[in-house]
């Protein structure tokens, strides 16, 4: 057994042998202890595993990350920090893991629309959250997801009721301080029921300390997703974590009969910082929007995995994914698409590129098509480039200095998954996000 | 004193020569006419000026208002006064014309010096500037040339070549493929930029433009060379003759001359 393992095994059995974790629900204790063995069992991943091949998990097998307990200093710190981030609406703040409810407020929240903590739905919704927890992430056939489950506690529940709409946005903010080796495992929630509607924003960021550096943390986020027929639900994850931050998240939607699925996931920061995004029809008429937009620095390493399993007739994906590669950076695209025998009709289509902005960047995509259905149309692209030399000379001769001209074509290069994201306060807020990333780029632009 | 003066200028591109030795002289208020058949260097002559990358100045010098101009990037030459309308004006899907272009006029003024135009104040000159070629306002939101037809990416051209104002114009072959009515609309708003401190170089395979935009001197270029100069009088010759008349078959200076680009 590695270290790695060792550690995060002790620290998840010391968890749920914990007095208060003793009295728990049984369901629940049952469930962490299920998924501590298949974690066991798995071990953790290695880059000799074809599925982490491109991650870097180095930094989190040999790290001692664990959970903390919250302490309330700097409030006022978090408080601005929360300011900046926050989108107008309800919102559960997080900081290192833990929920701050003097950050959080779920006022004004339409009616039929449920948004708690974690820790309150299992108190009081215990059915209903037996019958969605760890149905769409396995924790047998994911190490990170299983860890995940072994140490749920925090996150949150969104649930909405037949019918219900929440036209402003649900944020979930979740804020790292760096201040030690923190693991943050959030368990996140969706049930949507039949035609209902709702925007749901994961926010990843880090707040350290006003002028401190910020040390390494580890979230091991899971989003779990479950849309009734006709439902729909925006998802956006914005993870700007700091540059020291490790960051797994995987996300896994079931689709019902006509719903709608859209997800958009920004990858701005962190060392290392691997995204999964899974969306299973389940039943015909779906739909499914995949977006990405990474953008890596210095030695970062941003993974991006989608997985879309068409198992039933007539439903329509669309992926689009692209990567913004500067430094020594890495960005992988790997997208798996599986159109099973039954999924006639299937419209289906991936897009990756990616934009090298130095010699030492790296991109690698990886597009999977798996088609036992004849009766499909499936596309797929992928493409890795540099900018635009005749582009850069056209602005260069009309008087824009070099760094601009790259940057203004970097960012024409973005926006295309930033403007897929309807206009509003989320795209502002994610504007702002790249905005700090790509310095200088134009973000806005006067119409005449 | 010239404004621009090319001096014995050879330059090769993928090593081949194409400029065997340009000389040429722009005052500031003439406009010059170069004319010549396909792969004469022409449009060579255009890139090695704006600064276009790959072109390889092997001998000779150009001075800008008796400066060297050869040395300085592209954007230097741009904020020195050089414009280039472009014989194929690049897309650039995702930045805004408008946007572009105030950045670029904006970068110019931060060079002279001057205070930078706010978003406002552009829009006021862009859309008077616009007038001159008739470029409506949804077409300045659009992106930088993405989806215009010729006709629209040639008077894109004249127009930012209105807002930034050059002392010394080089139009690449911007009459080449436009309709008569663009060809009005693009020559008007030429003649309007015409002004005792500017200069300005026609590029031209076509006679036609000539009947337009009057030019105060003609050049003829045949496989890197210029083989005549002269009046208006000499690009009504060079319609009734055609290049042979030059003893300069358009076909063989091409050969003569390899690829363009």
């Amino acid at each position: 057994m590695t270290a790695g393992l060792a550690h995060y095994l002790d620290v998840a059995t010391r968890f749920q042998a914990s007095p208060e974790q003793a009295s728990a629900p049984q369901w629940l204790r049952h469930l962490r202890a299920e998924a501590l063995a298949h974690f066991e069992r798995q071990g953790l991943p290695t880059t000799r595993d074809e599925a982490w091949k491109y991650s870097r998990l180095a930094p989190i097998t040999e790290g001692a990350f664990q959970p903390v307990v919250r302490d309330a200093r700097d409030a006022a710190h978090l408080a601005s920090v929360v300011e900046r981030l926050s989108l107008p609406g309800p919102r559960l703040v997080f900081v290192d893991g833990r929920l701050a409810p003097e950050l959080s407020s779920v006022a004004g929240l339409p009616r039929g629309v449920t948004l708690k903590p974690l820790r309150d739905a299992v108190r009081e919704d215990g059915a209903l959250l037996e019958s969605l927890v760890g149905q769409r992430a396995l924790a047998k056939e994911h190490a990170f997801t299983a860890l995940n489950a072994a140490l749920l506690e925090e996150g949150a529940l969104l649930r909405l009721a037949p019918s219900a709409l929440s036209e402003v946005p649900v944020q979930l903010l979740f804020l790292t301080r760096g201040e030690g080796p923190v693991l943050s495992s959030p368990r996140i929630l969706v049930d949507a029921g039949e035609s209902s509607e709702a925007t749901l924003v994961e926010t990843y960021a880090s707040a350290g300390p006003a002028g401190a550096g910020s040390g390494a943390t580890f979230t091991n986020a899971v989003t779990e997703v479950t849309l009734g027929d006709n439902a729909s639900l925006h998802h956006y994850k914005l993870q700007a974590e700091a540059d020291a931050a490790l960051h797994i998240g995987a996300l896994h939607a079931r689709q019902g009969r006509d719903s709608r699925f859209a997800s958009h996931a920004f990858a701005f920061g962190g060392a290392m910082a691997r995204n999964e995004v899974h969306a299973a029809f389940a039943g015909e008429g779906g739909d499914a929007t995949l977006n990405g937009l990474y953008v890596g620095q210095g030695a970062q390493h941003l993974d991006n995995r989608t997985a879309l399993d068409h198992a039933v007739p007539r439903c329509t994906s669309r992926e689009l994914y692209k990567g913004v590669l500067d430094g020594q950076s890495r960005g992988t695209f790997h997208g798996l698409i599986r159109v099973r025998q039954d999924a006639q009709r299937t419209d289906s289509r991936q897009q990756n590129r990616n934009l090298l902005l130095s010699e030492t960047a790296q991109a690698d995509a990886r597009p999977q098509l798996e088609i036992f259905a004849d009766d499909v149309k499936c596309a797929h692209g992928a493409a890795v480039g540099r900018l635009d030399a005749q582009a850069l000379f056209y602005l260069r001769s009309r008087g824009v200095p070099r760094a601009e001209a790259e940057r203004l074509l970097t960012y024409a290069f973005a926006r295309e998954v930033v403007e897929a994201v309807p206009a509003g306060p989320v795209r502002t807020n994610i504007e702002a996000l790249l905005a700090l990333k790509l310095p200088g780029a134009a973000l806005r632009e006067v119409k005449a | 004193m010239a404004l621009l003066s090319v001096r014995n200028l050879h330059a090769r591109v993928a090593g081949k020569d194409i400029l065997k030795g340009i000389d040429l002289e722009v005052a500031p208020g003439e406009v010059h006419a170069i004319m010549g058949p396909n792969g004469s260097g022409k449009s060579t002559l255009a890139s090695v000026l704006a600064g276009r990358d790959g072109y390889e100045v092997t001998q000779g010098e150009v001075l800008f208002d008796g400066k060297p101009l050869l040395e300085l990037s592209p954007e230097d030459r741009a904020a020195a006064g050089v414009f280039l309308a472009f014989q194929y004006p690049v897309e650039i899907p995702g930045v805004g014309n408008i946007h572009f272009l105030r950045t670029a006029l904006n970068a110019q003024r931060r060079v002279k010096g001057l205070e930078e135009l706010d978003a406002m104040d552009f829009l006021q000159l862009a859309k008077e500037k616009s007038k001159l070629v008739q470029l409506d306002a949804a077409f300045m939101n659009r992106s930088v040339n993405e989806g215009f037809s010729g006709g629209e990416k040639k008077r894109n051209e004249v127009f930012q070549m209105a807002v930034l104002e050059p002392r010394l114009a080089i139009l690449d072959e911007t009459d080449s493929g436009l309709d008569i009515d663009a060809l009005r609309t693009v020559a008007g708003g030429v003649n309007a930029l015409r002004s005792p401190e500017r200069g300005m170089v026609l590029i031209t395979h076509y006679q036609r433009l000539l009947d337009y935009i009057v030019p105060d001197k003609v050049h003829v270029m045949a496989a890197g060379r210029i083989v005549r100069s002269g009046g208006r009088e000499l690009a009504l010759e060079l319609e009734e003759k055609g290049y042979g008349w030059l003893g300069l078959e358009g076909g063989k200076a091409a050969s003569a001359a390899g690829a363009r680009r």
